[in-house]
Order: C-alpha cells, then structure tokens, then sequence
C-alpha cells in the first residue's frame, strides 16, 4: 500500500471505522513509514482537540434572528412581481416541460394524423353501460372554480346511519344531535383507555410495595374525583388526561406516588 | 358567514377590513359556499385566537400582520342544509378572538347527517397570537406562529410546524406531528403516532398508549416519553446537564444521542445494549454507563426502559 492509500484512509483509522485487515493494513504502514506517521499523529491531534473544544449552546436570540432573517426573505419575495415569482418557481423544471411538450406535440400530430385517416364511428344510440360515477366533483360556478376544484377535498357523501358505540361515532342521520353527543362520546374513549391502564395496573400491581398500593389506590381515587366534579367539556377532559398520564407513569415506571401532568 | 357579519358589527372595538361576498354553487352532490373575512383590532393586537370546529379541518397560518383573514369553505347537500351551518366570530375587547363552527337544529328543519355536511376553516393570524384550536375527526394544522398554542382532536390529525412557544397537543386517536418547535411539548395520544422532529426547548413530554413515539433532531433538556404497547425511537442531541426518560411498557425502545459532555445512562429491558464497553449489572435489573468524565460538572441523565421490550442506546458522533 502506498502512502497516498493509507493517507486516504487515515480518517477512517483513526474513527476506528475501518475493518480488521484495513486497520492492520494500516498500521503496518505507519509502523514502517516516518511520514504518515506525522500526518497520523497531526490529524489525531486535531481530532483530539476539536472534541476538547466546549460545548456552545446557542443564546436563546437564536432563534428569533433566523425567524427575522426569514421573515425579511419573505418580505423581500411579496414583493416581487408575481409573474417573476412564478418564473422563479417554474425555472427549474422548464427543460423538463419543454420535452414533455414536444412529445406531447407529437403524440397529438399523430392522433390527429391517424384519426384523419380513420372513418368516424357510427354514434351508439342506447342505454350506456359501464362503471357509474358515484362521486362526481362538485363545479364551483366562479372565477376560480377550476382551482378550487383541485384543492377541495372530496365532498362528505352521507353515511348510512350508524348507532354509537361507545367511543366510535355513530352516525345518526343528525348532525345536531351528534355535536351534542360528542363530549360524552369523548368522555366514554378515556374511559376505555383508563379501564385498561387499570387492568393492566392490576396486574402489575404485585411488583409494588404496600406502601405504593396505598399510593397508587389514594391517587387514583382522588383523579376519579377530579373528573367527576369538572365542568363538561375540555375541564372535564383535561381531568381524563391527568388520570391517563398518571396510570401510564405508573405502569411503565412505577411512578406511583407523583402527581400526574406534563408540561402544563 | 352572515352570522360573522353580525357579531362583528356588534362589537365597535374591531374594524372589518373585508368581507368578500358568499360565493356559492350547487350541483348533483350539494352545495359549496366559501366566504372571506378580515378583520383588524382597533386596539389591542390579537393575543389568542380560540377555535372550535367540530365539523371539519382548520388550519392556522402565522403571518408578519395584525388583522385576521379567515375563509370559510361549507359544503351541504342543499341549500337549506348549508343555511344551518353557522360560523360564528367574536372578538374581545382582552384580545382574543372567538371562532365556532355549529349546525343549528330543531324540530321544524329536516334532519342532515354529519358526514353530509362540512366546514373547512384557513385562519391566517398574526404570529404572535396564542392558538388553541379543537376538532373532531378533522385535520388541525398549525404554522409559523410564535407563542405556542393547545391544540386539540378526537380522531383528526393534527400537524404543527415552525412554532414557537409553549405547546401542549391532545389525540385521542389521530396521529400527531410535530416539527419545528422552539419551546416546552406535551403531546398526548391514546391510540395513535406521536411524530416528533427539530425540536428544541426546555421540556418535551410525549405520551401514547397504543401508538409509537418517533423523535429526530430533538434538543430539549429535559425530555419524557412513555408508550404503553410501542415503540420508541429518538434520535437527538442531549443537552449539558439534561435529563431524559425513555419507557415503555411493552414497546422496544431505541435512543441515539449527539453528547456534548459526560453522561451517565441506565437501562432495563428484555435485553439491553447500551454501546459502551464500561456497562455494570446493577441490582433490580438494571444496567448501568457512562461516557466521558464524570468529575468536575454534573452529567447528563438518561433513563431507559422497557419491561418486555428491548432498551438500545448508542451515541452518535
């Protein structure tokens, strides 16, 4: 192996990336070749220092400088003619288009060629068979109705009315009366997710200390109360989410005797 | 939107800017209306915006502005049906904006279903306003706002990227994706994914039941992340001094850390591989490392676990 070899691969030596025989290689080099063996030597040193370097963390300005120096880029784009902006976009895909194009030029020169030369078919008269369309798009009669048309999302077709169960909306024909339902079918879907936390509780109940079952039974008792006495809607769910969060640290960390909440 | 039209003008304290005309259609499969609003405060800026659409998406945008644009989609398989779906707007004199969607009832209209009828909502607001939104089976997306938010889904999904702030999510069964977040987390999930990535800031707190919890590029100092039956994967850097807990109950659990001074990690798990030569058996289970020099500073913490899953560590350099 030469110098130039083993000085391409230093880097890897020293990241101790290199395989059994490339390091052996390697090191056999250096053991005979007074010049890479500086060069090894240098680079480790550089190494060596880089990681001794202190860790910067960045000042809490940071942030606020980038979102200032992107708001000035969007700034600096409004105010660019629009057709320019559109230019801008297009420029890198304009080779692209402009074969798409000529193929496309192509394709319809011959179709129009051959059906030149074709007889027209004779118009069918008669019931259409074939795939019906089930959901044809809504046209929106304006200005922009094509573009509209592209971003909207498919329009909701009516369900066949289904009865709630549980934590599954049910579809009752009514959306009146399925608005009014939600909080309780919400309240329902946290109390599936708790009776099995608390299922799963139980049985890994064992592993605890007295102590820690006292805790865990005070605990829990005390965030049934919470939710029984919170207002309806998002107190009473937020008062679900503490228990849930509090059964999850408690099964998975035997965090039994700390108050339930995240950040807030 | 004749509804907005009416709360606005009750309340003197907001200017309307602009009030584009309903523009509505009608077809085989229903009818559309989309309407636009902007509206400016005399006073006191914007500081939260409060919505709650039960029937469809919303999706909040920041921008470098003061006024509040917001448009409208309805969609309802008749006319009649679309005069019932209400948007209702109001403005407070403290600042904060008020915006709820509801379908009106009663005996004497003829009963529509709710998948039937929908209402899409786009908000464009000045960055600095607080966000707390709620959907149902909708998307919820958020963008480029900077004083965090709650935001909340029964089964839609909800998607925050470049926001800054304290930010708390809430899932029933809808996925949740993260990126971009300059502040403290806590995303809460029942039976869903929990996608996290670039995020930065004091404390992360990430849960699910039945869902994985997926973490790349995040940097808060102290980071929480619990599955019951999933798997965990976070790739980030850890911060000087930070602290971090990994668990799940059944799930496997996969961290890859950046380190930026001395760290000292235990683990438990079905089988535990901690990347490091120096690991000691400790009592209860438990698997003790350390990478760097544990003298003179306060190392970083990281506690890993899972009781029938796998516990994998390796920093990355």
């Amino acid at each position: 192996m030469t110098c130039d070899h083993v000085r391409e691969r230093l880097t890897a030596y020293l990241d101790g990336d290199l395989d059994a025989d490339g390091g052996t290689v390697v090191r056999g080099h250096l053991r005979t070749c007074e010049a890479c063996r500086r060069v090894a030597s240098a680079e480790a040193a550089l190494r060596d220092g880089l990681r001794a370097l202190p860790t910067v963390d960045p000042p809490s300005t940071l942030w606020a400088g980038v979102q200032a120096r992107l708001a000035a880029v969007e700034v600096a784009e409004a105010s660019r003619p629009a057709w320019r902006r559109t230019l801008a976009r297009w420029a890198p895909v304009m080779p692209r288009f402009a074969a798409g194009g000529a193929l496309a030029a192509a394709a319809v020169t011959v179709l129009w060629w051959r059906s030149a030369r074709e007889p027209a078919a004779e118009p069918v008269i008669g019931p259409v068979t074939g795939p019906a369309i089930a959901n044809p798009s809504p046209v929106i009669r304006s200005d922009n109705r094509q573009l509209a048309a592209a971003q909207d999302p498919a329009p909701p077709s009516p369900a066949p009315a289904v009865e709630s169960t549980g934590c599954q909306p049910g579809t009752t024909g009514d959306v009146t009366a399925e608005l009014a339902a939600d909080p309780a079918r919400l309240a329902t879907c946290y109390a599936q997710a708790v009776d099995e936390l608390l299922a799963l509780a139980g049985e890994l109940r064992g592993h605890w200390s007295d102590s820690q079952r006292a805790a865990f039974d005070a605990r829990v008792q005390e965030l049934r109360e919470s939710i029984a006495i919170a207002e309806d809607g998002k107190p009473r769910q937020r008062a679900w989410r503490a228990m849930v969060r509090y059964l999850q640290r408690a099964i998975v960390r035997d965090e039994v005797s700390l108050a339930s909440g995240g950040v807030r | 939107m004749r509804a907005v039209g009416a709360a606005i003008a009750a309340i003197p304290a907001f200017v309307v800017l602009g009030a584009l005309a309903p523009v509505a259609a009608a077809d085989s499969m229903g009818v559309i209306e989309r309407s636009r609003l902007e509206i400016k405060p005399a006073g006191r800026a914007f500081t939260r915006l409060s919505i709650e659409n039960p029937l469809g998406n919303v999706r909040v945008e920041g921008y470098e502005g003061t006024a509040l644009q917001i448009e409208t989609r309805k969609h309802a398989p008749d006319q009649d049906a679309l005069d019932r779906l209400r948007v209702s707007l109001v403005p407070n004199p403290d600042g904060t904006v008020r915006i709820t969607t509801t379908a009106d009832g009663g005996r004497e209209v003829a009963p529509v279903a709710r998948g039937a009828v929908r209402i899409d909502l786009i908000v464009r607001a000045p960055r600095d306003a607080r966000v707390e939104a709620s959907v149902s089976s909708g998307t919820l997306e958020v963008f480029n706002m900077d004083a965090g938010g709650e935001l909340d889904t029964a089964s839609g999904r909800i998607e925050v990227r470049n926001v800054a702030g304290e930010l708390s999510t809430h899932s029933v069964s809808g996925p949740t994706s993260l990126s971009q977040v300059f502040g403290s987390v806590d995303a809460q999930t029942i039976s869903s994914d929990v996608d996290l990535d670039s995020v930065a800031g004091e404390k992360l707190v990430a849960s699910a039941n039945d869902g994985k919890i997926a973490g790349r590029r995040v940097r808060s100092r102290e980071v929480e992340l619990t599955t019951v039956n999933g798997r965990i994967v976070l790739e980030g850097e850890l911060s000087l001094r930070g602290r971090m807990i990994v668990s799940s109950l059944t799930g496997d659990v996969d961290v890859r850390l950046r380190r930026s001074g001395a760290v000292v990690i235990r683990a438990r798990g079905a089988k535990v591989d901690l990347g490091a030569p120096m690991s000691r058996a400790q009592p209860g289970g438990w698997v003790e490392a350390h990478f760097g020099e544990l003298t003179g500073v306060q190392p970083a913490l990281i506690e890993m676990r899972s009781r029938r899953g796998n516990v994998t560590f390796a920093i990355v350099q």
